[in-house]
């Protein structure tokens, strides 16, 4: 988790970094404790405490601990040759060590040799069954050879036994979504929502689901999501706000035939206040628009 | 009652002062030793996914009330239904942690080293405070105290008419023992917290057992009562909505 | 006094009063514990230089840890639910464990600049 304080001195760090102020090996171990991603900017700094003798020296046993994140963030970034050569030392110092193996088969991964990856981590998964790092990687391999339905398979089996795995929950849905599969990405985002309740993003792409699937109960419920979405980011996300209104519509639509007892909240019409005041402040040449969609969309409700 | 005892500056020099920074430097000695030997397991794939479910149930219980009904009843029979339910542990299946114990010898290995690290500092320390200051009167606690409290605190001295708030050198080494805890999850951070009377209580009961946690989450899960919350969050958004459209 | 025990940082509360989040929980929860040990030490050698006996000293701890509490209070703006499960938790956690390091920190104190 990134807190705001970490934010604020990554930022900082950041800047000094860039602008030759010092503390690269602040920043590289900021960055590894956050795990987050800034491969340009850790290849070339570490790249620069890697090639200097004495800088090297005087992060002491830290040094395999870089040579490892210059690696991995070389792999990120295409250039396999020096990703290479850092492998080398460190399987010239830790011959047998089965990290090393992981980063030699990351490396097949990423010259897209994937048979012989695949081998690899099969083997390192015979070694450790429990090694997510690799089952992680095995779930990418397969994204990245556009094998979705092998991806979905990897990442159930994972999620067999690390079953508390926010990520994998949240890469499962995605892929269910991509692969328009909603009901199973309904059931992911679900997972999400009991695991971290306060978060409005899931509540927010749960609701987008329900949506799509459609059904007079499907919509009624994503509404009801799309609403939590507004409380919990404090009415700022326009895509909660848009929801509100097309699931309005659509519920008037398809209860159309039915007895309307059921009271309409106020909600859908303080949604689009609040829409057209947006868009007014910040996007006035869209607001036409905006106007005209509302129209049809209220209109039909 | 004695009149009040009068205490030879050597004996602060010498005893009460060395022996306080002994038993810190002995504390923290004994954190990084223990860091040293604290072994890396692999842990068995069984228990790893226990945990895991046991964490996922407890996800589901506390913010059940977040998703729609349908879907509660249907994660709650997947989890606690009679058959195949993942929390479901059959009858006399439940491992016997001793049995456990006999079978593995690295979880022996390993609860020997606990206790290891445990005793032998302990009994280092403790043969090494009675042979260089024993029998001394080392300090004098700043508040009475009943005659009960003598033998743990003038430990080493036989004399029934020493007050009862004077301190033999030894108890204040058992006060150190204790009084130092705190200290200690200062300077060596929150893990050292763990400290040694709580592992001596683990040590009763030793052994986690995996399939009480699951059959206690799967108990309480069944009594979990479903309200759904979201509607109430159409009134709330409609507030927040409100207070913006203004 | 009270600044010291409570100069570490501490992260931002639950963001929404009815729902609590388990990590900032445990979090408040540590800082309290360590604010607590540091104050009952601290305040120990206090006790012990100023050389209180008996009750006094006792006392002595009570207001310590009610200096404690309210600098806790004060540091949480006042808007104790946000922050913890409730007063008990500010007033009360950490107060026993405190009271060994107090007693132990106060005859050292005590004994070095009273007794010898």
């Amino acid at each position: 988790m990134v807190t705001k304080l970490d934010e604020t001195e990554l930022k900082r760090l950041e800047s000094q970094v860039e602008h030759g102020g010092g503390g690269a090996w602040e920043y590289l171990c900021l960055v590894r404790k956050l795990k987050i991603r800034r491969s340009d900017k850790v290849l070339k700094h570490g790249l620069l405490i890697l090639n200097d003798p004495k800088k090297r020296s005087s992060i002491g046993d830290e040094e395999w601990t870089l040579y490892e994140q210059v690696a991995i963030a070389a792999m990120d970034c295409n250039s396999l040759d020096t990703a290479r050569d850092c492998i080398n030392v460190l399987s010239k110092k830790f011959p047998e060590s089965k990290r090393v193996g992981r980063l030699e088969a990351m490396l097949l991964e990423a010259k897209g040799c994937w048979e012989e990856a695949e081998n690899a981590y099969s083997s390192l998964l015979e070694d450790n069954p429990l090694d997510q790092v690799v089952h992680k990687r095995k779930v990418a391999m397969a994204k990245a050879e556009g094998d979705l339905l092998k991806a979905i398979e990897c990442l159930s089996k994972y999620l067999k036994v690390f079953m508390a795995d926010n990520d994998a929950w949240r890469e499962l849905a995605e892929i269910y979504v991509s692969l328009q599969m909603y009901k199973q990405a309904a059931f992911c985002y679900e997972e999400l929502i009991l695991a971290q309740p306060t978060v409005p993003v899931y509540h927010l792409a749960y609701a987008d689901v329900l949506y799509t699937l459609g059904g007079l109960e499907n919509i009624q419920t994503a509404k009801k999501y799309y609403a939590a979405t507004i409380d919990f980011t404090g009415g700022k996300n326009t895509r909660a706000l848009y929801g509100v209104c097309l699931c309005t519509a659509a519920i008037g639509q398809l209860a159309k035939g039915r007895n309307k007892d059921d009271k309409e909240g106020e909600l859908h019409t303080l949604a689009a206040k609040v829409l057209e005041k947006d868009y007014k402040y910040r996007a006035p040449d869209k607001l036409p628009l905006l106007t005209s969609t509302l129209k049809t969309l209220k209109l039909s409700s | 009652m004695a009149e009040d005892l009068v205490l030879d500056t050597t004996i602060r020099d010498w005893v009460l002062i060395p022996l306080s920074v002994v038993m810190v430097l002995i504390g923290i000695l004994r954190y990084f030793v223990s860091k040293l030997i604290r072994t890396f397991q692999n842990p068995d794939g069984k228990i790893v996914k226990e945990g895991q479910v046991v964490i996922r149930a407890r996800n589901l219980r506390s913010s059940a009330d977040f998703i729609p009904p349908k879907s509660f009843r249907a994660r709650r029979t997947y989890y606690s239904n009679e058959e195949n339910g993942i929390l479901h542990v059959p009858k006399g299946q439940a491992p016997n942690p001793q049995a456990q114990m006999f079978s593995d010898p690295n979880m022996a290995m390993d609860m020997m080293k606990k206790n290891l690290s445990m005793i032998i500092p302990q009994t280092l320390t403790f043969a090494f405070v009675n042979f260089f200051f024993s029998g001394f009167v080392a300090a004098k606690i700043p508040f009475p105290l009943t005659q009960r409290f003598r033998s743990m605190l003038q430990n080493g001295i036989d004399l029934s008419t020493v007050d009862v708030s004077y301190v033999s050198s030894r108890s204040w080494y058992f006060l150190n023992l204790f009084g130092l805890r705190g200290l200690f999850s200062l300077i060596l951070g929150e893990e050292n917290a763990m400290d040694d009377t709580q592992r001596m209580m683990q040590m009763g009961g030793f052994g986690f057992d995996p399939s009480k946690s699951l059959g206690a989450e799967k108990d309480s899960l069944d009594i979990v009562q479903h309200d759904w919350v979201l509607p109430k969050f159409e009134q709330r958004a409609e507030a927040v909505l409100r207070k913006l459209a203004k | 006094m009270a600044a010291d025990g409570i100069s570490v940082q501490k992260l931002n509360g639950d963001f929404n009063a009815p729902f609590i989040n388990a990590e900032n929980m445990q979090n408040n929860m540590k800082v309290i514990n360590y604010s607590r040990t540091l104050m009952s030490i601290v305040g120990g050698i206090i006790a012990g230089i100023l050389g209180f006996t008996g009750l006094t000293g006792f006392i002595f701890y009570f207001v310590v840890m009610a200096v404690t509490s309210v600098g806790l209070a004060a540091k949480a703006k006042f808007s104790i639910h946000s922050y913890f499960e409730g007063w008990n938790r500010v007033l009360l956690d950490g107060f026993l464990a405190g009271l060994m390091s107090f007693v132990l920190f106060w005859t050292f104190a005590y004994d070095i600049v009273h007794i010898f």
